[in-house]
């Protein structure tokens, strides 16, 4: 059943194009009955997974690599799927009202589908090569819809960005997994983290995956894709910032910390990151006047939050990581689409030129809609938001890490402030009077109920699940406890009683609101950031620049357009690589007799001369008729080989040869003007002799490395009883190594393929070219 | 253009004796030198020796079937006994054995390997009929667009 | 084995070398077909000593006395796809002579220009586009 709900998604995705074409945005509802049809029925096996039961199913893929397509829902992947598909239906309602009627919807619908189905199969995967299957199909549809409008620069540019950071991201994490899979020994993602290996080659390996789980969710020095990424349509954003995407990387980190957490690397890397990232980004936002900026610049504040509370390992910063994880999600998602609504409305997302649209009152709902989400994402009591912020607290005030407890909770607590401030940014920026002169926007359309539907579902279960947390206690002590089976069920609840965590809350909100008041000058204390400060931006373009540079030089030196130096360099590796080996690692056998008649001897001198006559000689024909010489003097030695086939063979191409290459030679000039003998031609000359002499030396140890019984003696007696022929040649050719011949007579159909097309391509230009005809 | 009375002659009577040749090799390969290659490559040179004679014209008389029907019939009947087995069960390529006693004709004997050997005969034959066709006929249109042209 | 023939194959490849490295095409399929040609040798001294032919008569034939049968396959085929090959490349050589009247292989003048140029990369242009209107929003205004 989960393996057909992803392929729901995928075969919807593969529809939704042809039926776009005719239903418009509608598509975009029939697309949404993917991510439906997972949340019913992910709502009916709820009881018995919380109850600690998995579904799973598995499907064999390819048994000798260990890869098998294993999915399994456990209590986090419930909490995950609940997310990224019931978000998901969400968005694909508000994208049906959000968009006008355009042509090109189906093919949106369809990517934003398997988007989904995607972000589905990461989180229910229990294989870890099925895992980077799905992580990486995640990366390829957010850029196909992160650059949706494909004729904006900024889009592509975006869209390039986020592919490239998340891509060599998921190629170390790659990496990370196969060295991890190697140690455990299976590629089972339960199985590995209930009994995770340990030790140096491990702690490179958990680099690798962090790697790939810190790009994935734009964490600090990696962060700057997801600030571009809102260059994709609101929906997009909505959903990728909130359930999918940028989850991925906190998903696998949740999944992997409680097994690895101990590991010296782990938190050192995680919870640097997630702090920095925590700080920069509500720094960030605190001075964006784009309100879809500001609330990307928000996110990777929050994800960075995430990462520190899932990526400690501690059974309780783990389970309110569980709680924040659903809570960001809700207001997150919903102010993404509050913000959309604006931008589409009043056409303008910049605060700066919105003047009071939030106190007029055709807009009082959606504002409500804008507080209650952004009172959630602030921590303010009686919201969703408040439980996830005091279940972090209370967590982080507990600790379990030693010596580094404090300045976590130091930092959580700075930052959680500055969410707070941010937060009330937002509100602000909507409520106040504009500030830009021209352009400004006083009042504009108030959206459809449709339009506003999505968000004010998402802000309902923000205020239900504030004020009874205790609905979701036994789901989240689940989710938790299949993260960390040491993690004890909690009671959530509103009330705590008075302690440390409490009194945290109250100088977040109460430095936090100060914080709000102050807007202006901490906005311009931030422009007193020195500008040598390196600048993700302007780091990413210079890797850009360093990659195409690096290509540029590769490029002038392996691809110079001059085919002799192409020659010599495949010339130079054989000579330098097996060529060295050969002289390192053999000894010279001793040397065979010189000839075996006289006969040979004679032949061999003269095939010898015709050769040299055929590099030697000026005129084309000669040199033709040189290459006859040494191709019938073969004929002669094969004949005193024993090889009367090849004889007759040679013999009879050689004559074709001549015949074909007479057709072509008449038309070209006699002679060839031999080059002057200049440096060229002498390092020529040293590639020539090189060469032969290589081929020498290896023809004689060859012919004296020969140990075994060659596998012809077989063929010699089997020949007549099993390929029915005499000629063991010929039964070799058409039987023992039929397969073979059959790919050469392919080669040999395609030459004459190529002859033809080659000649009539030419005689159309003499056709087409009469005063070509003067020669 | 010239054409000798003797070589055309020569070459219509020898063509057949050479193709009766060709064909002798490719049935005799199996069991002594020959088979398909070199009974191809006779052929060819006999289909060499009409264009020698008489150009592409000649060539084209030679042959009720353009060079490609030889080329491709060749390939098909290689890669079809190469799969057959396949479907009747065996490994690609495995050879089949067909022995039995008629009446009248005898003991009677074939191997899947005959009809292999025919078509990488055809091959060569479409290979060299189609490099004699494609650059041959250029240079003839050539001369004939100079002949005119002087 | 022989001396022989272990110097005439190297012998061989020297020359083929030799004019596969120039830039004239005919050469180039001349230098072709001697490495061709050496190639076989190399493949047939790689097969042991000479030998009677191996053709089966009455009894299956010595193994000692005949020559390996499998390395005279493999240059036969090696011989017929050399000669697919040759005329391939000389109508290859055919229409160079329609185009230019000659047969030279030239430089490819536009790897010539990358070499020396770079590629104009549009990933990159998007990117500075991008970030300088990233740059005019946050000042503008």
């Amino acid at each position: 059943m989960l393996l057909a709900l992803i392929l729901l998604h995928m075969l919807l995705a593969a529809v939704a194009p042809f039926v776009g074409r005719r239903w418009g945005r509608a598509t975009l509802l029939f697309c949404g009955i993917a991510p439906l049809a997972t949340v019913v029925w992910a709502a009916t096996r709820m009881e018995g997974v919380v109850g600690g039961a998995a579904e799973t199913s598995s499907l064999p893929w390819i048994p000798d690599l260990g890869l098998s397509i294993d999915l399994r829902m456990d209590a986090f992947a419930l909490l995950m799927v609940a997310l990224v598909a019931g978000i998901g239906v969400l968005v694909f309602v508000y994208a049906y009202a959000y968009f006008g009627d355009r042509t090109d919807l189906g093919k949106f619908a369809g990517t934003l589908v398997a988007f989904a189905g995607a972000m589905l199969g990461l989180v229910l995967a229990d294989n870890l090569l099925a895992l980077y299957l799905f992580w990486e199909l995640t990366s390829v549809t957010s850029y196909l819809l992160i650059g949706f409008e494909d004729r904006k620069p900024a889009a592509r540019a975006a869209a390039l960005q986020a592919l490239f950071i998340t891509g060599v991201g998921g190629l170390a994490m790659l990496g990370g997994f196969v060295i991890l899979g190697g140690q455990a020994g299976t590629f089972q993602m339960s199985a590995l983290l209930s009994d995770p290996p340990a030790g140096t080659l491990t702690n490179f390996a958990l680099v690798l995956v962090l790697l790939g789980a810190l790009t994935k969710s734009a964490q600090v020095p990696f962060h700057s894709w997801l600030p571009g990424a809102m260059a994709a349509p609101t929906p997009v954003s909505a959903y990728l910032h909130s359930a999918t995407m940028v989850k991925a990387g906190v998903y696998l980190i949740a999944r992997f910390a409680p097994a690895f957490a101990e590991a010296p690397v782990w938190r050192p890397v995680a919870i640097t990151a997630g702090l920095a990232t925590m700080l920069i980004g509500g720094l960030r936002a605190m001075r964006q006047h784009d309100l879809k900026l500001l609330l990307a610049h928000g996110t990777t504040s929050q994800l960075g939050f995430l990462i520190v509370l899932l990526g400690l390992g501690l059974p309780e910063a783990t389970m309110a990581g569980c709680v924040m994880l659903l809570a960001h999600g809700f207001f997150k998602a919903s102010l993404f689409m509050v913000v959309g609504i604006v931008d589409h409305q009043a056409h303008t997302r910049d605060f700066r030129r919105l003047d009071r649209l939030g106190m007029s009152s055709p807009w009082r709902p959606t504002m409500a809609v804008t507080a209650v989400a952004a009172a959630s994402m602030a921590g303010v009591p009686l919201l969703f938001g408040f439980i996830a912020k005091e279940s972090a607290y209370e967590a982080l005030v507990h600790g379990g890490t030693g010596g580094a407890d404090r300045w976590i909770l130091a930092g959580v607590v700075v930052g959680s402030m500055l969410t707070f401030a941010y937060s009330g940014r937002l509100i602000r920026g909507l409520v106040s009077p504009a500030s830009a002169r021209e352009d400004t926007v006083s009042a504009a359309p108030a959206p459809k109920r449709l339009f506003l539907g999505p968000a004010v579902v998402l802000a309902a279960i923000s205020i239900l699940l504030g004020v009874l947390p205790g609905l979701l206690s036994d789901f989240v002590s689940a989710a938790a406890g299949s993260l960390d089976p040491s993690a004890e069920p909690v009671h959530l609840a509103l009330w705590h009683g008075f302690g440390t965590a409490l009194w945290l809350s109250v100088a977040t909100l109460a430095v936090g609101g100060l914080l709000v008041v102050g807007w202006k000058r901490v906005e311009a204390g931030q422009s007193l950031t020195p500008s040598w400060l390196p600048s993700a931006d302007a780091g990413y373009l210079d890797v850009l620049k360093g990659i195409n540079r690096l290509a540029d030089r590769t490029v002038a030196v392996f691809q110079s357009g001059s085919l002799p130096a192409y020659i010599g360099t495949i010339l130079f590796t054989l000579m330098a690589l097996p060529g060295y080996i050969l002289v390192r690692d053999t000894e010279l056998p001793e040397l065979p007799p010189v000839a075996s008649s006289a006969t040979q001897l004679v032949v061999a001198v003269l095939v010898f001369g015709a050769a040299v006559g055929a590099a030697r000689v000026t005129q084309r024909i000669h040199a033709v008729l040189f290459l006859g010489a040494v191709g019938y003097g073969m004929a002669l030695l094969f004949v005193l080989h024993g090889a009367p086939d090849l004889a007759l063979t040679q013999v009879l191409i050689e004559t074709l040869s001549v015949a074909i290459f007479v057709l072509v030679l008449r038309r070209l000039p006699a002679s060839a003007a031999r080059s002057p003998w200049r440096l060229g031609q002498l390092v020529r000359g040293a590639f020539a002799v090189g060469t032969g002499l290589f081929v020498t030396v290896f023809a004689l140890v060859a012919s004296a490395a020969r140990t075994e019984d060659p596998i012809s003696t077989g063929f010699l007696e089997r020949a007549l009883p099993e390929g029915g022929g005499r000629n063991v040649v010929n039964v070799i050719l058409v039987d023992f190594r039929g397969i073979d011949t059959v790919g050469e007579i392919t080669v040999l159909a395609v030459a004459a393929v190529g002859i033809v097309s080659l000649a009539r391509a030419a005689r159309d230009a003499i056709v087409g070219r009469p005063e070509g005809e003067d020669s | 253009m010239q054409r000798s009375v003797i070589l055309d002659v020569g070459a219509r009577v020898l063509f057949h004796s050479v193709l009766a040749g060709s064909l002798f090799l490719l049935f005799a390969g199996h069991n002594r030198p020959g088979g398909g290659f070199i009974g191809g490559l006779v052929a060819a040179g006999g289909f060499g020796l009409r264009y020698l004679a008489g150009g592409v014209s000649d060539l084209r008389s030679a042959s009720r079937f353009h060079p490609w029907t030889f080329l491709s019939t060749g390939l098909f009947l290689a890669v079809g006994t190469s799969t057959a087995a396949l479907f009747l069960g065996g490994q690609v390529l495995e050879s089949g054995k067909i022995e039995m006693d008629l009446p009248l004709l005898g003991h009677l004997k074939a191997t899947s390997a005959l009809p292999f050997d025919i078509g990488v005969y055809l091959v060569v034959v479409g290979l060299m009929l189609m490099a004699l066709d494609a650059l041959g006929e250029e240079a003839d249109q050539g001369e004939h667009i100079e002949e005119t042209a002087t | 084995m022989t001396l022989a023939l272990a110097l005439l194959a190297g012998g061989l490849f020297s020359a083929g070398t030799w004019l596969l490295l120039q830039r004239r095409l005919t050469q180039i399929i001349i230098g072709l077909g001697l490495l061709g040609h050496g190639a076989n040798l190399v493949l047939l001294l790689a097969g042991g000593s000479p030998g009677a032919p191996p053709l089966v008569g009455e009894a299956t034939p010595d193994p000692a006395v005949t020559a390996d049968p499998l390395p005279q396959a493999l240059a036969l085929t090696a011989i017929v796809i050399t000669f697919g090959i040759t005329a391939f490349l000389l109508s290859l050589a055919y229409r160079s002579w329609v185009l230019t009247r000659d047969d030279e292989v030239e430089d490819d003048l536009e790897d010539r220009y990358i070499a020396r140029r770079g590629y104009r990369d549009d990933e990159l242009s998007d990117e500075q586009a991008a970030q300088l209107e990233r740059e005019r929003e946050e000042a503008g205004q």
